[in-house]
C-alpha cells in the first residue's frame, strides 16, 4: 500500500463541507416533512374501509415504490424542464414522491395494528371519524410505527445523495468538487461516510423521541392482543 | 414520438440485459455475504463477528454512491489496483446489499425458538449441526421476504451505477438523451421497464414465500 | 444388583447472577428407576433435569451420567446427549420438517445411521406410540397430544440409556394428558430409566418408583413413592401435597 495520507487538503476545504452539510439536512427535513403527509393521507387511505381509496393508494405506492429514485430526480429536472424548478426543489419533490410511498404502507400496517375495538369505542362516545384518526388511532400508531420511520428517515439522509446528480450542492456533490480539485479521493469520501454515518444516528435517535415510542414493543403487544 | 425508443431499442435492450445480470452477480455475491455475516454475528464468532458488525453499521450507515465512489475512486486509489465501472459497482453492490441481508439473516436467525435450539442438543446435534439442520432451514424460509425486498431495492439501486458511468439501462437512456434529447419519452419508458421489471421479481418472491413457508 | 447409577448428581449449586436457583441437590437415578421431580414452579425442578444432560451449566458440585461428569471441560457432550433421551414441555418438534424426517434427523446425524435404517426405526416407533399413519405429516397439523408423542419417539429412536421428562404434559389440554401419560405408563413398564418434572400426582403415586420434592432449590425429600404419598416428612411436602390434591 503506497497511497500516502493528506488530510490537509479536506481541512482547508471544510467550509465546503460544512456547507454541503447544511444542504444535506435541508433537503431532508424539507423532503421529510412532506413525505409524512404524503405517508399520512395515502397510509390513511389504504387502510379505510373504502375499496377505491385503498386501490388508489395501493397504486400510488406502488408505481412511486418501483421507479428508481434516481429516475425520480432525473424525471422532475429534466424531463419536467418546462417547469422551470429549482433543483433543491426537483430533489426535495422526487426524494418526498418515493419516500412517502414508504412511510405511507408503514402507516398503513401501523393503523392496522391498532385493535378494531379502538376505533368503535371512540365512535360509540361520539367522536367525529376524523376525531378517531387524531386522537385516538394516529396516537397509538405512531408509537408502533417510530421505529420504522426512524430507518426510513435514515435511509432519506442517505438518499438524498443522489440529488447530487442534478446539481444540488449538497455533501456528495461537495465532495466529488473538492476530490477534483485536490486528488484526495479516499480523504475526502471516508470523510463524508463519517459524517453521514454521524447523521444518520443523530436521526434515528431524534425519531425516538416521539411519546412513548421506545415502548414500541410492549404496545406492540398491546395490539395484537 | 416513440421512434426515439424503436430507433435505439438494441442499445436501451442492451442496457437493460447489464441491470438484469449486474443485478443477478449482486444478487448471488450479496445474498452470500450476508449469510456469513449474518451467521457470524448470530454465533458471536470471536473477533469476526465484532469485525463483521463494524462493517455493517459502516455500510449501513452511508449512502449507496458513496458506497460505489469509494469502491470505483477511493479503493483503487488507496491500494493501488485498476479496475472498471462494471466492476467497481459490482463490488460496491455486493458490499451495500450484502450488509442489509446479513441484518435480516441474523434477524431470521435469531426468530427461532431456543426450545428447539434445546431440542436439537439433547438428541446429540452437534452447535453446528443444530445451526445447518435445525435453525438456518427455518430461518431461510423466513427471511425470503425481506430478501427480495431487498432485491428489488437493489435492482432499482443500480441505476445509480450509471453515475459512475455503467451504460446498463439508466446510463444508456441518459446517452441517447444526450443526443436526441426526448427526456420525457425515455425516463417515462425506463421508469415503466423498472416498475415491470420490479414487480415481476416481487411476485417471485411472493409466489417462493407461500410456496416455502414453515407453518407454526 | 449394585450396578452404579445411571444419573449421579451430587451437592449442585447454580445461580442466574445473584439469584440462586439450585442449592446443593443431591439426587441419584437408577437404571429401570422411574423417579419423579416435583415442587412448586420457581422451584429448581425444570433446571435441575436440564443440568443433566449439560442444556444448563452449573458453578459447583457434580453430575456423573453413566460415570461421566457432564461438566467437564472435555466431556464430549453430544454424545452424551445421545444416550440420555428428553422431551419437552412445548415439544419442540422441527416445524419444517416432516414427522418421519424428526425421527430421523438424529439417528442419521449422530448415530450415522442410514437414512433407510432411521426411516425403518422411525416408523417402528411411530407405530408404537399409534402415530404410524401421521409419518408424513408436518407437526403443526398435529394436535398437542400428537406432537408430544412424536416427541417421545423421537427421544426414543436413539435408543437411550434413559429419558428425561421436562413438564411433558403441562401445555397439554386436560383431553390429551391422558394419552401421553399413556406411552409414559408403556415405557416405564418395559424398564425404560425415566426422570419426570411433572405435577400428574397420578402418574407419580401409580407408576414412579422413587419421588423426589423441591421448593426453592433444595431437594426437601426423596423417598419411595409409596411413602412421599401416604407419610410426607416435612411440612413443606404436605402442604404442596393438599395443594395439589385438592385440585
Amino acid at each position: 500500500m503506497n497511497y500516502r495520507f493528506d488530510w490537509t487538503p479536506i481541512w482547508e476545504q471544510r467550509d465546503l463541507i460544512l456547507s454541503g452539510l447544511w444542504m444535506t439536512i435541508a433537503v431532508s427535513l424539507v423532503s421529510l416533512a412532506i413525505s409524512i403527509v404524503i405517508g399520512f393521507v395515502v397510509g390513511t387511505g389504504g387502510a379505510s374501509g373504502s375499496r377505491s381509496a385503498r386501490l388508489g393508494a395501493a397504486l400510488f405506492v406502488d408505481t412511486m415504490r418501483n421507479i428508481p429514485l434516481l429516475i425520480h430526480m432525473y424525471i422532475w429536472y429534466m424531463a419536467l424542464a418546462f417547469l422551470k424548478l429549482p433543483a433543491f426543489a426537483c430533489a426535495v419533490l422526487g426524494l418526498s414522491l418515493y419516500s412517502g410511498a414508504y412511510v405511507a404502507e408503514v402507516v398503513r400496517s401501523g393503523i392496522g395494528a391498532v385493535r378494531r375495538g379502538q376505533m368503535q369505542a371512540a365512535l360509540a362516545t361520539g367522536l367525529t371519524r376524523i376525531q378517531a384518526f387524531r386522537f385516538i388511532i394516529y396516537p397509538q400508531a405512531l408509537r408502533i410505527i417510530a421505529p420504522s420511520l426512524a430507518s426510513l428517515f435514515s435511509q432519506l439522509i442517505k438518499d438524498s445523495s443522489l440529488a447530487s446528480v442534478i446539481a444540488v450542492a449538497e455533501l456528495t456533490y461537495e465532495a466529488g468538487a473538492i476530490e477534483g480539485q485536490t486528488f484526495r479521493t479516499f480523504e475526502v469520501y471516508i470523510t463524508i461516510s463519517v459524517l453521514y454515518l454521524i447523521l444518520v444516528t443523530v436521526a434515528s435517535q431524534l425519531v425516538m423521541l416521539v411519546p412513548g415510542a421506545r415502548n414500541d414493543a410492549s404496545s406492540a403487544r398491546f395490539a395484537d392482543a | 414520438m416513440l421512434d426515439v425508443i424503436t430507433r435505439n431499442l438494441p442499445f436501451l435492450l442492451a442496457g437493460l440485459w447489464t441491470t438484469i445480470h449486474l443485478s443477478i452477480w449482486t444478487i448471488v455475491g450479496g445474498t452470500l455475504l450476508g449469510a456469513v455475516l449474518g451467521i457470524l454475528r448470530y454465533v458471536r464468532f470471536p473477533v469476526l463477528g465484532t469485525a463483521s458488525m463494524l462493517f455493517i453499521e459502516f455500510i449501513r450507515g452511508t449512502p449507496l454512491l458513496v458506497v460505489l465512489l469509494i469502491t470505483y475512486f477511493a479503493l483503487p486509489a488507496l491500494l493501488g489496483y485498476k479496475t472498471t465501472a462494471y466492476n467497481a459497482a459490482l463490488l460496491g453492490f455486493i458490499l451495500f446489499t450484502g450488509a442489509y441481508i446479513a441484518e435480516d439473516f441474523r434477524a431470521g436467525l435469531r426468530s427461532v425458538r431456543p426450545g428447539l435450539i434445546q431440542a436439537g442438543l439433547a438428541t446429540g446435534l452437534t452447535r453446528w449441526q443444530v445451526l445447518r439442520f435445525v435453525i438456518a432451514p427455518q430461518a431461510t424460509r423466513i427471511v425470503i421476504p425481506s430478501l427480495f425486498n431487498q432485491y428489488v431495492r437493489l435492482l432499482k439501486f443500480t441505476s445509480v451505477a450509471s453515475i459512475i458511468g455503467v451504460t446498463e439501462l439508466t446510463g444508456a437512456a441518459l446517452l441517447i438523451n444526450a443526443r436526441d434529447f426526448h427526456p420525457v419519452t425515455l425516463l417515462g419508458a425506463v421508469a415503466v421497464t423498472y416498475l415491470v421489471v420490479c414487480y415481476a421479481l416481487s411476485m417471485v418472491g411472493r409466489v417462493l414465500y407461500a410456496r416455502f413457508a414453515v407453518r407454526t | 444388583m449394585s450396578e452404579a447409577p445411571i444419573v449421579e448428581i451430587r451437592d449442585l449449586h447454580k445461580s442466574y447472577g445473584a439469584t440462586p436457583v439450585l442449592r446443593g441437590c443431591t439426587m441419584n437415578v437408577n437404571r429401570g428407576e422411574v423417579v419423579v421431580v416435583c415442587g412448586p414452579s420457581g422451584s429448581g425442578k425444570s433446571t435441575l433435569i436440564k443440568c443433566v444432560n449439560g442444556l444448563e451449566r452449573y458453578q459447583s458440585g457434580s453430575i456423573k451420567v453413566e460415570g461421566i461428569e457432564v461438566g467437564a471441560k472435555d466431556t464430549d457432550l453430544p454424545k452424551l446427549r445421545s444416550r440420555i433421551g428428553m422431551v419437552f414441555q412445548h415439544f419442540e418438534l422441527y416445524p419444517h420438517m416432516s414427522v418421519l424426517k424428526n425421527l430421523e434427523l438424529a439417528q442419521v446425524h449422530v448415530l450415522k445411521r442410514s437414512r433407510a435404517e432411521a426411516a425403518e426405526r422411525g416408523r417402528q416407533l411411530l407405530k408404537r406410540v399409534g402415530l404410524e399413519a401421521k409419518a408424513d405429516a408436518m407437526p403443526v397439523d398435529l394436535s398437542g397430544g400428537q406432537q408430544q408423542r412424536v416427541a417421545i419417539a423421537r427421544a426414543l429412536a436413539l435408543d437411550p440409556q434413559a429419558i428425561l421428562f421436562d413438564e411433558p404434559t403441562s401445555a397439554l389440554d386436560p383431553e390429551m394428558i391422558h394419552e401421553v401419560l399413556q406411552v409414559m405408563t408403556e415405557l416405564a413398564t418395559e424398564g425404560m430409566t425415566m426422570m419426570v418434572v411433572t405435577h400428574e400426582m397420578g402418574f407419580a403415586r401409580r407408576v414412579a418408583n422413587r419421588v423426589v420434592f423441591m421448593d426453592a432449590g433444595e431437594i426437601v425429600e426423596n423417598a419411595g413413592s409409596e411413602e412421599f404419598f401416604s407419610r410426607p416428612r416435612t411440612p413443606r411436602a404436605t402442604e404442596f401435597l393438599s395443594k395439589i390434591l385438592s385440585h
